[in-house]
């Protein structure tokens, strides 16, 4: 392996991470507040949908960013209302959005355009090299050398960090996944923090959605987002809900996807299916050696009842 | 009590004759083709829906060309390979003599309902297969424009290193096009390093992305695949990185006119003509049916940059010229291509 291909290993394991570092970041905001994340997956792809659409007509990608984090948001509307209204089942539920997503993009993309998929060329968010950074070995073009949205992501870790862990508004949304009860009594509103943590969750969501459509590919196919979603969940686990750890857990994802396309050129005596299926061995096994420790929300998943 | 029934029995015969008579003097009428001969029934089940802009699009261009060819023609879209077997059944019960089923998958349901239909002629789309009687597979020949984009992708690179993105390692109509790229290759320069990269599916672009790029990162300069929405994201890396690449449909060249030199446009309209008049006279059963450059009835695919154009035109003439020689050659059976799976393995 020479230098250009470690340097492009590294910087494939950081973009692939990207999309699902953003997603994570909501799921752990939802999770938090006790609310299955299960539902990302499609709010992910509403937000790549959305914000494509919006970019083939208006050709604004602030604009489309901003639609893309919207249909995010009203996805996650649809868990809100269920779940904190409806008490429905947290899983079920966000499947149900996830199949929902995965059929109305498709139509929409029909529906909109008279009953033929568009064409989509869309101009894409592209590298912004950092001065001077950039030019440092190795960090230079691996850190230094990205797309805006991939600065963004790595960024809000810490403002999402200091949220749950220094304010006062993070303690009572770990309060509310925690302890609802408890939290209630001391004046808080479980229902309304759930929903409004669901539904930052889904803005989250949307914008990795848009890494997909808008920086990456510049395009909108349908169900691009092929499960990413279900990625981010597993990097979240890995990461115990803490926004640094849950990074590390998108990176580790992102290194075994970038690896599992390179180690096909060694020329190993093995066949690609055995290969494609390395990331999610190895997510496994990290799953498996973190389970024991992994503590969830406490009330995670169970509806909150005013009694 | 006799004469009654005897009565009410000659009427009804009456009835069911006239009725019979009404509904057949209306389709004559309406639709003179249909009564032209009870042969003349085809059926197209697409896995997915016809305005897809690519396989079943494709598949639906199969439907126009026999309705041109005046079959009276049904098609069920987004038939589940749960439910190939059932909808098959159905078509044949019904006097359908000719069903086809718009992709590989529809093999071993044909096989299964086949022999229970003798008078039905059952095609596989991109299947591999004949069976017994009256099942055919019928395919493009993958393994001659497989070939010709290899020559063009060696003669294009200057790093002396090209790639390739697929999916399904393995699959027939796969290796035919990996096998016969990395082989036209080393025909024009046999020191040319090709790479493959396999990825696990052929639907997902931004994976796809990720897989040029590091054959990029490599060093190839041009990158094919057979991909399906995959192959957009082959053409996204290659355009930002500067290289060359070739997509499935003229539509393909309008995401990057500069990168894109051209593409293999499957002509399904064309080959489900062509299956349908063999079928018809009785010279298609139980064959696997490829259709090439060497064929009669069509070419089974063609190289299009736009509807009008072949390649790019930053393509030199002289590549373009040794373009044309390979598919004469290919044309006139003077060159003849076989692949093994060997020939497709992943990696350099």
């Amino acid at each position: 392996m020479n230098y250009a291909v470690i340097i492009e290993l590294l910087s494939a394991s950081i973009r692939i991470a990207t999309p699902l570092l953003l997603v994570a970041l909501g799921g752990v905001i939802s999770e938090t507040g006790g609310t299955f994340a299960v539902g990302v997956e499609g709010m992910m792809l509403g937000g790549a949908f959305g914000g494509a659409v919006t970019v083939l007509v208006t050709q604004n990608i602030l604009v489309g960013l901003l639609a893309s984090m919207i249909s995010g948001v009203l996805l996650a509307a649809i868990v809100a209302v269920a779940t904190v209204r409806f008490r429905t089942d947290h899983m079920v539920t966000g499947l149900a959005v996830n199949i929902l997503a995965l059929g109305m993009t498709s139509f929409l993309l029909r529906g909109l355009f008279g009953g033929k998929t568009p064409v989509m060329v869309l101009p894409t968010i592209g590298t912004v090299r950092i001065p001077w950074l950039c030019n440092l070995p190795v960090a230079g073009p691996i850190l230094f050398n990205e797309p805006l949205m991939t600065y963004l992501a790595f960024f809000l870790v810490i403002p999402v960090h200091l949220f749950l862990r220094r304010t006062r508004a993070g303690l009572t949304l770990r309060a509310v996944g925690e302890n609802p009860s408890a939290a209630f009594s001391v004046g808080a509103n479980p229902e309304r923090i759930r929903a409004v943590a669901v539904m930052v969750c889904g803005a989250f969501a949307g914008l990795g959605g848009a890494v997909l459509s808008l920086q990456e590919l510049g395009t909108f196919t349908d169900g691009m987002t092929n499960g990413r979603g279900f990625l981010a969940l597993a990097a979240i686990i890995v990461g115990r809900w803490t926004p640094f750890r849950v990074m590390w857990g998108c990176l580790l994802i992102g290194a075994a996807s970038a690896l599992a396309l390179n180690i096909q050129g060694w020329g190993l005596p093995m066949s690609s299916y055995v290969i494609q299926m390395t990331p999610y061995l190895i997510a496994l096994a990290v799953l498996c050696g973190i389970g024991r420790k992994a503590r969830m929300p406490a009330a995670i998943g169970k509806a909150f009842l005013r009694s | 009590m006799h004469q009654k029934i005897g009565w009410s029995r000659r009427r009804r015969g009456i009835g069911r004759y006239s009725a019979v008579a009404l509904v057949v003097s209306f389709f004559v009428t309406i639709f003179p083709s249909f009564t032209a001969s009870a042969q003349d029934k085809a059926a197209v089940l697409l896995p997915g829906s016809i305005n897809d802009q690519s396989w079943n699009a494709q598949g639906y261009a199969g439907v126009l060309r026999l309705k041109e060819k005046g079959w009276d023609v049904a098609y069920s879209e987004n038939v589940q390979p749960a439910d190939m077997a059932q909808a098959l059944q159905d078509y044949a019960r019904k006097g359908y003599t000719l069903i086809i089923g718009h992709t590989g998958r529809f093999l071993s349901p044909m096989e299964l309902v086949g022999p229970k239909f003798p008078k039905t002629t059952f095609i596989v789309g991109s299947g591999n297969a004949g069976a017994g009687k009256n099942v055919a597979s019928i395919d493009f020949d993958n393994t001659q424009f497989g070939y010709l984009i290899g020559v063009l992708a060696a003669r294009m690179s200057k790093t002396g290193k090209i790639g390739s993105v697929n999916g399904l390692e393995g699959l027939p109509n796969v290796v035919a096009q990996v096998g016969a790229y990395r082989k036209g290759a080393k025909s024009v320069n046999p020191n040319i390093q090709v790479k493959v990269i396999y990825v696990q599916d052929m639907e997902d672009a931004a994976g796809a992305k990720e897989a040029a790029l590091s054959l990029i990162a490599w060093g190839a300069d041009y990158v094919s695949g057979k991909l399906n929405a995959g192959q957009l994201g082959i053409i996204q890396a290659a355009k930002e990185k500067g290289v060359y690449a070739n997509g499935r449909s003229v539509e393909d060249t309008a995401m990057a006119p500069d990168t894109v030199l051209t593409n293999i446009v499957e002509k399904w309209g064309d080959m489900y003509g062509a299956a349908a008049d063999q079928s018809k006279a009785g010279a298609l059963g139980g064959k696997f049916e490829l259709y090439g450059l060497n064929s009669k009835d069509c070419t089974g695919a063609e190289l299009l940059y736009t509807k009008e154009k072949e390649l790019n035109p930053i393509v030199p003439q002289d590549i373009v010229d040794a373009i044309q020689a390979v598919k004469k050659k290919f044309a006139s059976g003077e060159l003849k291509v076989s692949v093994t799976k060997d020939d497709a393995h992943g990696g350099i």
